[in-house]
């Protein structure tokens, strides 16, 4: 008997929820206190369903598993068996990653719902319908179910950013999603390759199929399928070469709408990269293909930040050259170079969080996000000042914040492996990184504003300070104590890591 | 794009690039000619007759239900994307607004030059194509047809009505009935899964039918008696039920009409609204 249930319930509640919820606010429509009620205590609900359940497999439509040496059909998930029902995975990595992205959707929809005019409805809906998508990614075992929730998920990030009402938006969303078809066509065209090659969409049961069988010359196949699996990979992370859509899309959205979209984001790259290591991880080359791919994001994309003059472009492109930064590790394969990727997408995501909000309340001070300005925040919000400082710090990997704990297992993962290389490029962005930010944070926040105009009274709301301080005292807990998230991410490592360098 | 883009560098490695992937994908696909691992398919295939008769139906409101509802809300997403394209502005900060709302005006319509043939048959030819749409969903489960499929016809019918009759279309769907109709269908087939989950503990595990024998006789019959076939063949009668997937399918037509519905809308008669300080007479 397996220690796990095949029918948890936590799994179908996690992503139903944000579905209902996402019905229901886009049918209410302009009732905005409403959807705001609904809307925050549904977060609340997902972040408690997180963090309370237990592990475990759902077994979507209750079909059981026949076990190929009796053939019999079981419901026990401990068997080696092929899975006739569409199968779902609740394991500590997922546990974390949901938990994360749903604490951000709480402040998220708190944020948007506090700032926005009142016809928010089909905004929202699309917000919780981004969570759902990455939710569907981050615990589904099973191709097709993988396709489908990328395909949704590239419509949505496409809504989201129209939700935003700017020509940029639209021009943006139109190009992503224009790249989208190519994307989801070719990640259609990689599992009906390994559902040919296999006959289950299964993701493990694929997996255990090819481990049993010589496939000779057949194995041209699993060559092809990795290559549009790799196209799919850059196209929902927003790595090189597909790096300036996905930057038009964070830069032209709402800054809380790019927390969560870089958040969906991250955590896609996360899950699809442990998928292709686990089908393509003994193939030649796969190592070397995906390493590339993320170094030159990481350069590309901080270079690119590093001759931005806006903040809101300056966070856009970060945010891709850190997407380099969590496969980096995943690509390495090892244990380590895991941990530290799926590590560093946590904090991420989290640190970016912050400086997002920052750049939303710099809307509630007349909007100018241009470095060229000197705005003196620091002195009219100094909660703020200190906020956007300790963001700065912690996306550059300066101690005692998380980026500098997940920035030093990928260096010494890297150095592991036998890539000094790689640890020097990791080192050269964490250092530009802060140099970009700071240059921004210094002319918006810290210096004294040029003309001496009278300012009036801002407000800003009150849900965006709170989740400010959430997420920076976040970024220093885990940086004191950073096994609260390692602890969850190391079984996992182990499990699907590839001893490549031995 | 402007085809002479392609010239020079960027062509060359384009073409490069489609030449590898197209000679990737040939040679994958000869090495599969014949080769196809049937897998999972033929125990698919061998529990099928105990559900709907219609295999397809089982196989995508059943065995793969939930991957069924994520495709459903593919729509459903697309719709809501369309209007807030059209309807730009529509949600915008309060303290801060980049640009000015720009909705996109509805198309015009020249309807004064349709035949008199035309615009007398253009009525009865929508509410056959409604009625059409109505009849393929009710068979869903024992043929070709379903949800989808009735969607698909009803909105054919709008827009047919719509082209005939432009402004004055006599299938009065408005925006907030198409919202309505699409959270309907979207909702109801969302919480279809809902009966299995509290029951089995398995989402969207179909009741009705209930193969595995997880749920009470009375659910079972309460889902699945309602639309119990029997099946006459040579080898005696054969009784089964769908349970669920008619359900499903009706749920599915309402996401289907609601969300291309909404398109056609927003894409035909634009997406504006009013500045919300006047919204209830204000100021």
């Amino acid at each position: 008997m397996s220690a796990y249930p095949s029918n948890l319930w936590s799994i179908p509640l996690l992503v139903v929820i944000p579905i209902i919820v996402a019905v229901v606010v886009n049918f209410i429509y302009n009732r905005s206190r409403l959807i705001k009620i609904i809307s925050i205590v549904s977060a609340v609900c997902l972040a408690l369903i997180a963090s309370l359940s237990s592990y475990g497999y759902h077994w979507f439509t209750g079909q059981p598993a026949l076990r190929p040496e009796t053939l019999t059909f079981t419901f026990d998930p401990g068997f080696p068996a092929w899975r006739l029902a569409l199968e779902f995975y609740f394991g500590p990595l997922q546990q974390v990653m949901i938990f994360v992205m749903s604490l951000i959707l709480i402040f998220v929809v708190a944020v948007a719902s506090s700032g926005l005019t009142k016809r928010q409805g089909p905004y929202m809906s699309m917000i919780f319908l981004l969570f759902a998508s990455a939710a569907i990614i981050i615990m589904v075992n099973d191709l097709y179910h993988l396709w489908i929730a990328v395909e949704i998920g590239s419509l949505v990030v496409a809504g989201v950013v129209v939700g935003s009402g700017t020509s940029v938006s639209h021009k943006a969303a139109l190009k992503y999603t224009f790249f989208s078809a190519l994307s989801g066509a070719g990640l259609a065209i990689a599992l009906a390759l390994i559902l040919g090659l296999t006959g289950y969409s299964n993701i493990s049961d694929a997996i255990r199929y090819l481990q049993s069988v010589n496939l000779g010359e057949m194995s041209i196949i699993l060559y092809v399928a990795f290559a549009f699996f790799v196209l799919s990979w850059i196209y929902a992370g927003g790595l090189a070469p597909i790096h300036p859509l996905k930057s038009e899309v964070y830069g032209a959205s709402f800054p809380h709408g790019t927390a969560m979209l870089q958040t969906q984001s991250k955590l896609m790259l996360v899950a699809i990269g442990i998928v292709m290591l686990q089908i393509f991880g003994m193939l030649p080359f796969v190592r070397e293909v995906m390493l590339a791919i993320s170094i030159i994001t990481m350069m590309l994309g901080v270079v690119m930040a590093l001759i931005q003059t806006d903040f809101r472009w300056i966070l856009a492109y970060l945010i891709v050259s850190h997407s380099g930064l969590v496969t980096v590790g995943i690509s390495l394969g090892t244990t380590e170079g895991l941990v530290g990727g799926i590590f560093q997408a946590v904090n991420d995501v989290i640190y970016m969080t912050v400086l997002l909000l920052c750049c939303e309340a710099l809307y509630y001070f007349g909007g100018k996000t241009s470095t060229r300005n000197s705005l003196g925040l620091a002195k009219r919000a100094p909660w703020l000042g200190m906020a956007v400082i300790l963001g700065t710090m912690a996306a550059s990997g300066i101690p005692p914040f998380n980026g500098f704990q997940s920035e030093l297992i990928l260096i010494q993962a890297s150095l592991k492996a036998g890539l000094p290389e790689v640890a020097a490029v990791i080192l050269m962005v964490s250092v530009t990184t802060f140099i970009a930010l700071f240059r921004a944070v210094y002319r918006l926040f810290l210096k004294p504003p040029e003309t001496s105009e009278p300012v009036a009274e801002v407000k800003v709301p009150r849900s965006l300070y709170i989740g400010l301080w959430v997420f920076v005292a976040l970024t220093l807990i885990i940086g004191v104590y950073p096994n609260i998230v390692v602890s969850f991410i190391t079984p996992v490592a182990q499990a699907v890591s590839i001893p490549w360098y031995l | 794009m402007d085809p002479s883009e392609l010239r020079g560098k960027r062509g060359i490695i384009a073409v490069i690039a489609l030449l590898i992937i197209c000679v990737g994908l040939m040679s994958s696909l000869e090495k599969l000619a014949g080769n196809v691992s049937p897998g999972i398919s033929r125990i698919y295939n061998i529990l099928a007759y105990l559900v709907a008769p219609n295999n397809i139906a089982t196989w995508v409101y059943d065995w793969r239900g939930f991957d069924t509802l994520i495709e459903t809300a593919v729509i459903y997403v697309g719709a809501v994307a369309s209007a807030l394209v059209i309807g730009r502005g529509v949600v915008q900060m309060k303290h801060y607004s980049e640009e000015a709302p720009a909705t996109s005006p509805p198309l015009e319509y020249r309807t004064e030059s349709l035949t008199v043939i035309l615009k007398y048959l253009g009525l009865p030819a929508a509410i056959l194509l409604l009625s059409y749409g109505i009849m393929v969903v009710t068979a869903s489960s024992t043929s070709g047809g379903g949800g989808f499929q009735c969607g698909v016809i009803m909105t054919s019918a709008y827009l047919l009505a719509a082209i005939f009759y432009g402004k004055d279309n006599p299938i009065k769907f408005g925006k907030r009935f198409l919202i309505g109709i699409g959270a309907v269908g979207l909702g109801g087939y969302t919480l279809l899964g809902l009966p299995g989950f509290l029951t089995s503990g398995y989402w969207q595990y179909n009741v009705g039918a209930d193969i595995w024998s997880l749920v009470s006789p009375t659910l079972h019959s309460i889902f699945g008696d309602p639309f119990r076939l029997s099946l006459y063949l040579q080898e005696g009668v054969f009784y089964s039920t769908p349970g669920i997937i008619p359900l499903i399918n009706i749920a599915e037509a309402f996401n289907v009409v609601g969300a291309i519905g909404l398109i056609y809308f927003a894409f035909l008669y634009g997406w504006s609204e009013p500045p919300e300080d006047q919204e209830k007479g204000g100021k």
